[in-house]
């Protein structure tokens, strides 16, 4: 039976339930001028969610996990500081999305409705302590996704990446779904908790990792792990600009927490069963990855296969299984979420109505057009290749450290640090077009008259160098954040 | 051989039948014909393993609203067959045997001799002294009342997408609007032409 | 009564019958579509066999679980096709491919 001391621990996503159904109810009301209110209504949705997701830690004395429904719901530091990234970079999403969106005659409250049932699904795959909140999160986030990249209607590229996202995200649903049905087989339960327990206690090892396998893929597919990455260039490059923001930063942030309830807290006792599958994935998305970005002339398409290797890093993370290997994966995906909307946040701001600052040719001679956004885009393209001082090196040093500790891992970790070189190459060339190419157009670049856009733009750039020089707290956040 | 056995090996047959029937055909429409009839014949599996109330909820949801649904939009788009079965005969032998394959690891792995024994607990709900859709229902309002939440808003996202995505208003079709009906004055739609009157009377 | 490991046989029949049709038809999105339902079909079956077998309730309900959010799948999946279709007035996978790289 439910009682109020379960619903507490749920607040902020009935709160983002509540809000969700009357931003919906109230946007019918709002005429097309006015939807600028809608907007402003979801950024302040998002920033109440952080209130409310930080307010009981601020008075301390909170127990360390909190259960809720039966333990199906977990609320621990690690799903509150997953959550309340995802709330950040969504409301940075919101803020950047909107220039685009007016611009294109998509400015609708289906955006941004869609875009926070994508963050509840979101928050409960951060949060589940059962196979059936992590399947029904993913959905939600999943089939919100799907519409949002379908959004723009008129557009054959948009509907053609949403098919491509649907049936390939379908079919990594329905092997997930077998793998967990094997899996309930061989436990009877579907707790991921006493998963864990009877797997220790040696219940029907074969049929586990049977499941286990099908659950592997499923999740890589998720991830956007090669070799089952296929959709992801297709749909960064076929949806609209603000939608690839959204779903380039948040789903990872998601896909990470749900791996981590799934084969942290469920499955760690199979750790010798899918850690040669991880290791496998990660090569290969390393090695892919940063191969195929060099060919790639569209800038939404190379991010795209960047993307592909950020997620071998983050494997990597996965890898060892100690708590210092899941906080630098934690530090990876919540860092790499801020870059990567930074990264998009660029292109839309070099967009206009009717043009699309996708090739990396548009970005020629940035530097004399506007000097403050070369930087910008300097700054995020230095951070993914991992130069020191920016976040990304932290980032990527946490990581390799963690691989290495791992044993006969040596190998993989060296792999990581030599495509991570080879990687360098094509974020450098972008840097080379910005600062040593002519700009095709003499004009100086028209900014869109967003203050709100250009001020939390630049925030999230220098966020970039902040962090990466003073990202010790929050990888100690972290590291507490996955210790128990 | 019991019955039931009997039947289950029908139905299963059935089943088998109609899938491969599914993936083969050459026209949709016999497909989606094809796929009510699995989904048919495993409604009457699920009734042989006492889950009677996903069996009646399979029909009336899938097949009652999900199918219909799938016949409706096979129809409502005219569709070429045949350029869709291009590569058909390529991929098949392909496909069966890359299916031929996996299912004997997956046999293998799963080991289905361990699993030869029948069920140890006859009917669980019968157990309990309940109904089929008595012992879901309460398990479902009292311990998965979230996940049962969560699906209501899974449903809510279903119809906001499908109406962002299909719903458009088209400039050319033509409205009534009552209240505008009701307000029309007799100025706005009479005009009382003077004409000269010709000569000549029209002919009778 | 019916052993668990028939059901189990079927499920795996059913779920590579699943995979062969996505492989086969690759081309015809409809058809696609439908084998990703029997791909549900044979999780269900999976789950309902446990079910049975452990006389545990939670398998069952991941069923009713799964069947409302498959209908949800296949309507947004259907109105993507419709609203594909419009704008490039077919459905054939071969003909989708503007995107390369």
């Amino acid at each position: 039976m439910i009682s109020l001391t379960d619903l507490i621990v749920l607040v902020p996503e009935l709160f983002l339930t509540g809000a969700i159904c009357v931003l919906l109810i109230a946007d019918l009301f709002v005429t097309q001028q006015r939807r600028g209110l809608t907007h402003f209504l979801a950024i302040g949705i998002l920033l109440l969610c952080i209130v409310l997701t930080l307010r009981p830690h601020s008075t301390g004395g909170l127990p360390a996990v909190q259960m809720a429904f039966g333990g199906m719901f977990v609320r621990d530091l690690l799903a509150d500081l997953l959550k309340v990234s995802i709330y950040v970079t969504t409301a940075a999403v919101f803020i950047y999305a909107k220039p685009y969106l007016m611009a294109r005659n998509m400015f609708h409250g289906e955006f941004y409705v869609l875009c926070l049932t994508a963050v509840l699904g979101a928050m409960f795959m951060c949060s589940a302590g059962n196979l059936l909140i992590v399947y029904l999160g993913l959905e939600l986030l999943s089939l919100s996704s799907y519409a949002l990249v379908a959004l723009n209607r008129d557009s054959p590229l948009s509907s053609e990446a949403a098919i491509k996202y649907f049936v390939l995200g379908a079919i990594a649903s329905g092997m997930l779904l077998y793998g967990a049905s094997m899996i309930y087989g061989a436990t009877g339960t579907l707790d991921l908790a006493t998963i864990h327990a009877k797997a220790a206690a040696g219940y029907d090892r074969t049929l586990i990792s049977f499941g286990l396998t099908f659950v592997v893929v499923g999740l890589a597919f998720k991830l956007g792990a090669a070799p089952f990455h296929t959709w992801m260039p297709d749909v960064y490059e076929g949806s609209p600009t603000a939608v690839t923001l959204f779903i380039s930063s948040t789903p990872k942030i998601a896909a990470f927490g749900m791996l981590y309830r799934v084969l942290e807290t469920g499955l760690s006792g199979l750790i010798a069963d899918w850690r040669p599958m991880i290791a496998v994935l990660a090569f290969l998305s390393l090695a892919l990855g940063n191969i195929v970005a060099i060919a790639q002339s569209n800038l939404k398409r190379m991010l795209a296969y960047s993307t592909v290797s950020h997620v071998g890093f983050l494997l990597l993370g996965v890898l060892p299984g100690t708590p210092e290997g899941y906080a630098a994966a934690t530090f990876y995906a919540v860092t790499y979420a801020i870059t990567s909307t930074a990264a998009f946040g660029l292109i839309v701001l070099l967009s206009r109505a009717g043009f699309e600052a996708e090739e990396i040719d548009d970005f020629k001679g940035l530097n004399q057009r506007s000097p403050w956004y070369a930087l910008a885009m300097l700054m995020v393209m230095a951070s993914q290749a991992g130069v020191p001082v920016w976040v990304g090196f932290f980032a990527k040093f946490q990581v390799l450290k963690a691989a290495l500790q791992t044993p006969g891992m040596l190998w993989l970790a060296l792999a990581g640090a030599v495509f991570t070189v080879i990687g360098a190459f094509y974020y450098l060339r972008v840097i080379k077009v910005m600062y040593f190419d002519e700009s095709k157009s003499a004009d100086r670049l028209v900014l869109p008259a967003d203050m709100p856009f250009r001020f939390v733009l630049s925030l999230n750039g220098l966020a970039l160098l902040g962090l990466g020089l003073f990202g010790g707290p929050l990888m100690a956040l972290c590291l507490q954040a996955v210790s128990r | 051989m019991t019955i039931n056995l009997l039947a289950f090996y029908a139905f299963a047959a059935a089943m088998i039948g109609a899938a491969i029937g599914v993936i083969t055909m050459r026209n949709p429409v016999h497909s989606v014909l094809l796929l009510v009839l699995a989904f048919f014949s495993s409604a009457c599996l699920w009734l042989l393993a006492h889950a009677e109330f996903l069996a009646i909820a399979l029909i009336l949801v899938y097949v009652g609203a999900v199918m219909v649904l799938f016949l409706f939009v096979v129809m409502m788009l005219d569709i070429k067959i045949a350029p869709l079965r291009e590569g058909f005969a390529r991929y098949l032998p392909v496909g069966i045997v890359v299916a031929a394959i996996m299912l004997f690891e997956m046999l293998t792995l799963i080991g289905l001799r361990r699993f030869s024994t029948v069920p140890p607990v006859a009917d669980a709900a019968l157990a309990a002294g309940l109904s089929n859709t008595e012992w879901l229902g309460r398990a479902l309002f009292r311990d998965y009342l979230l996940p049962f939440e969560i699906a209501a808003m899974v449903l809510t996202v279903a119809i906001i997408a499908a109406v962002a995505l299909t719903l458009r208003n088209r400039s050319n079709t033509r409205k009534q609007d009552p209240s505008k009906q009701v307000l029309v004055r007799k100025e706005d739609r009479l005009r009382v032409v003077q004409m000269p009157v010709s000569g000549k009377e029209p002919r009778a | 009564m019916i052993p668990l490991s028939h059901y189990l046989f079927l499920g795996a029949v059913l779920f590579c019958i699943s995979v062969a049709g996505v492989f086969i038809n690759r081309k015809n999105l409809i058809v696609l579509l439908m084998s990703i339902e029997l791909m549900l079909l044979a999780v269900n079956m999976n789950f309902i066999a446990f079910s049975t077998y452990y006389g545990d309730v939670a398998g069952q309900l991941f069923v009713f679980f799964i069947l409302t959010v498959a209908a949800a799948e296949s309507a947004i999946g259907l109105a993507i096709i419709v609203a594909l279709f419009r704008n490039r007035s077919t459905i054939n996978v071969g003909e989708i491919d503007s995107m390369k790289g």
